[in-house]
């Protein structure tokens, strides 16, 4: 009997400790007061692990291969790119030492930065460059921006790109973090299987040290890294490994990643909840983290159907309130800001306000005259969605609503993300789905704006091909800038698209944590974290 | 007993070969390939058809059903494209996670449930049983995950004596590994021990107003021994059944569980598979659990033997 007592004695401590912990009032206490840390100014110090909660694993460390941001994040950890983009989006040598466009505009001359080494120990020469960059151009990204082009070794620290005519997109596109032209030893390029590389040695300021699938990826420090001899401004500059390790643990669950940021568990965690943010930001050394991610996005299938006809889709634009759909989405104004652009303000060379006029201008007569004019009868409007991306989801349901007020039948239908993305490539499924478009750094990296590209909403206007490749062809970025502001006016005109508006996310890390900043994603060099 | 054991082995053959065939054919005609997931929402087509073509993915489903089903009897499972690993060493690799989750969580449920639920029964009708089975309901009633988040909050935010998620194997050290599983054990332990509880509350009432009892209480024996000795024994047999059934639940549903705490197990491996359609774990997987099922559910029909030697009489 006497185990029985104790044993029901720990037990009781157990159930009286648990709704002890969980009645506590989280504003007033925080794990990081239980320490003691609160008393201690937190000092930048170089060593130690950063433990960072992502959301997802990527399928893939190959950037070449996917536009995933999953990828995208840790890859930039590994691999670099002849040139990157600075804090103002403007090009910048990073393997490279210096670019120079041939004054008509068809070869580009990278002269490389020498003694650069990979985590092999090898040094990085033209040969490996030429090796990456075909690889790299067999991309939807590169194809559709490079056209017919070749990359050729001239010396051992010179490589040239030849391309068929001047080019205001090349240097960009080459400069992107989305589907990335990731340099990597030309013996890896070559062992690359048909689902991308298997070894992943690049040049950047951390290794791949393991890859525990659905567990964690360990990244350390790479001792041989060499900066760049410039401050670090983007993703551009002086990079520096400063802790010893980074652990990307894969926590798919969103609450998981809140709490293990509050028991102290991970450093920093990615993409939380927007429900999640209140209670965050009652605790001390917690700081959020709210960065632009790209547009919210309706796309409608023009390829069959009821919204082949502009006066369908114009309806519908004037049929939806941006504001509510974006607030249903992403819960607060605090997390999405209504543009008409599909730039960030601080793009400089491309950010317009063209198109404004059909920007959330909801008039419900309007879109009935237009349903009518088209010829509408009630028809079924099918909006595909997944509850697997709950700002896609919510979303669609507030537009569903929209919709019926102005009589169009519309029916949804919920399917996992991967259904979700065979269905949409079958025009005879759909009219609606949603979709995120994460900010680009040219036009042409935008799909949906080209109809040549026959992705899933299969844009129908050539209109679009025509200011595109003109865009391209301009070699001042001025003339390009002002095409652009054309093409997005006919964007809002011809709506091959609803750009909803522009959506934030949140992240969030301990204030041990130190110099972290968020470009196209997190950026974990030159981050430190205090003892 | 030989026969009984082979003709139990033997009849595992037909469930095998419907379970292959249903989850191959159920998967391969659910939409969705792993070609699109891999390659991202912004893929343009071409290259979703290019990878789908090197994957093998376009070759008539009878062949790619075949050239699975025969690599079966040579023991290979398949190949992950996801993991570029072969099947059985993705699955034996989460197999230690979600064992050490399940034994856990049963040796908990276990310890908890059979005192609970014998005192239940010795008290029946008192406040102690009472409160014991009210208890028993909340714990069948509290989804684990609710419960899983509760304790992670408890213990692992605000006492942080326990990490809220992530996995230390158990060759770190005895204590490394425990101090991640404790939390999630506990959580999944204790629908299990209520289920167990009540079971035990039951039999053990139908055992104790037996005859066989009564004359053990007159021939003065202690309260003690006729409990153990005599009752429980003979009230074991409906108790291990639940304890054997839930065991393969356990194994195989251990899903949330391992989603809330974020343990690399079996259950978040077909769980991911799905989601990226990595069609040859998942067949695997979905294979190798059916197979654990089974062999649990022989386990517990050779230990009744054990238990009750009435029930190996009846064999023969």
């Amino acid at each position: 009997m006497e185990i029985k007592k104790i044993g029901i004695f720990f037990l009781v401590v157990i159930v009286i400790a648990g709704i002890i912990g969980c009645s506590a009032d989280t504003t007033d206490s925080s794990p990081s007061e239980q320490k003691g840390s609160d008393t201690t100014e937190p000092k930048e110090t170089s060593g130690g692990t950063l433990n960072v909660a992502y959301l997802a694993q990527p399928q893939t460390l190959d950037p070449h291969i996917t536009t995933a941001n999953a990828t995208r994040d840790p890859a930039r950890l590994i691999f670099e790119t002849l040139v990157t983009l600075n804090e103002n989006y403007e090009v910048t040598p990073q393997l490279a030492e210096s670019y120079e466009i041939s004054e008509d505009g068809t070869t580009i001359t990278f002269k490389l930065r020498e003694g650069i080494k990979f985590h092999n120990g090898t040094e990085m020469t033209a040969e490996d460059v030429v090796a990456s960059m075909t690889k790299w151009g067999e991309s939807a990204i590169a194809k559709a921006n490079l056209g017919e082009h070749e990359w050729v070794a001239k010396d051992k620290y010179t490589v040239e790109l030849h391309f068929e005519g001047p080019s205001s997109v090349i240097m960009y596109v080459l400069a992107d973090i989305d589907q990335f032209a990731a340099i990597m030893p030309k013996e890896v390029i070559d062992s690359a299987g048909p689902s991308g590389i298997t070894e992943y040695i690049g040049t950047g300021p951390f290794k791949l040290e393991n890859w525990a699938h659905d567990q964690h990826m360990l990244f350390t420090r790479f001792e041989e890294y060499q900066p760049v001899d410039e401050p670090a401004s983007g993703l551009a500059g002086k990079k520096e490994a400063l802790v010893d390790e980074i652990y990307f643990h894969f926590v798919p669950d969103e609450s998981t990643r809140v709490n293990g940021l509050l028991s102290g568990e991970y450093d920093f965690a990615h993409m939380l909840p927007y429900d999640a943010i209140p209670q965050l930001e009652n605790v001390p050394n917690i700081e959020i983290d709210i960065w632009p991610f790209g547009i919210q996005a309706l796309v409608f299938n023009k390829k069959e159907g009821l919204f082949r006809d502009v006066r369908m889709r114009q309806a519908v634009n004037y049929a939806l309130n941006k504001e509510e759909i974006l607030t249903a989405a992403f819960t607060s104004p605090k997390y999405f800001e209504l543009d008409p652009s599909l730039f960030l303000p601080e793009q400089t060379d491309w950010y317009t306000d063209a198109g404004q006029e059909y920007y959330n201008q909801q008039d419900l007569e309007k879109a009935k005259q237009l349903l009518q004019e088209a010829g509408y009868n009630g028809e079924e409007v099918i909006i595909l969605t997944s509850r697997d991306y709950a700002h896609h989801y919510n979303s669609a349901v507030a537009t569903q609503q929209q919709l019926q007020e102005i009589g169009i039948n519309a029916k949804l239908e919920v399917y996992d993300w991967a259904t979700l993305l065979e269905r949409r490539d079958q025009p005879e499924l759909w009219d609606i789905f949603f979709t995120g478009f994460p900010t680009s750094s040219t036009p042409h990296q935008y799909t949906f704006l080209d109809t040549r590209a026959n992705w899933p909403g299969w844009t129908n206007n050539p209109e679009f091909d025509r200011l595109l490749d003109e865009i391209k062809a301009q070699t001042s970025q001025e003339e390009a800038k002002a095409l652009y502001a054309e093409l997005q006016q006919l964007m809002w005109e011809d709506l091959p698209i609803i750009n909803i508006g522009r959506n934030l996310r949140v992240s969030a890390y301990s204030d041990k944590v130190q110099g972290y900043q968020e470009f196209k994603g997190p950026v974990f060099w030159n981050v430190s974290i205090s003892e | 007993m030989k026969a009984y054991l082979l003709k139990r082995i033997l009849s595992l053959i037909p469930v095998l070969l419907v379970v292959a065939v249903v989850v191959f054919f159920l998967i391969h005609l659910t939409p969705g390939d792993p070609a699109a997931v891999m390659l991202g929402p912004d893929a343009a087509p071409e290259d979703v058809e290019r990878l789908r073509e090197e994957l093998g993915l376009n070759l008539p489903l009878h062949e790619q059903f075949f050239s699975w089903f025969f690599g079966l009897f040579k023991g290979d499972l398949g190949w992950s494209i996801y993991m570029n690993k072969p099947v059985l060493d993705a699955f034996l690799e989460r197999l230690e996670p979600t064992l050490s989750l399940a034994m856990l969580a049963q040796g908990i449920a276990i310890l908890i449930a059979i005192p609970f639920g014998i005192l239940a029964a010795i008290k029946r009708g008192t406040l102690t049983d009472q409160l014991f089975m009210v208890l028993a309901m909340l714990g069948v009633s509290v989804p684990s995950f609710l419960l899983g988040l509760l304790l992670m909050l408890g213990f692992g935010v605000k006492l942080q004596w326990f990490p809220v998620a992530g996995y230390n194997p158990l060759s770190t050290g005895i204590w490394n590994h425990l101090q991640y599983m404790i939390l999630p054990a506990l959580s999944l332990g204790t629908i299990q021990a209520a289920l167990i509880a009540r079971m035990t509350r039951s039999s053990m009432l139908d055992i104790l107003t037996m005859n066989y009892i009564k004359t053990a209480h007159s021939k003065g024996l202690k309260e003690r021994v006729v409990i153990y000795k005599h009752a429980l024994r003979n009230a074991f047999i409906p108790i291990l059944t639940v304890i054997g059934q839930t065991f393969g639940t356990l194994v195989a549903g251990a899903v949330v569980t391992e989603t809330v705490f974020n343990l690399p197990g079996v259950g978040q491996l077909v769980v991911q598979s799905i989601v990226r359609r990595d069609y040859a774990v998942i067949q695997g997987t979905v294979l190798l659990i059916t197979v654990s099922y089974v062999l649990i559910n022989l386990i517990v029909d050779l230990l009744y033997g054990v238990i009750d030697p009435r029930v190996r009489l009846n064999r023969k």
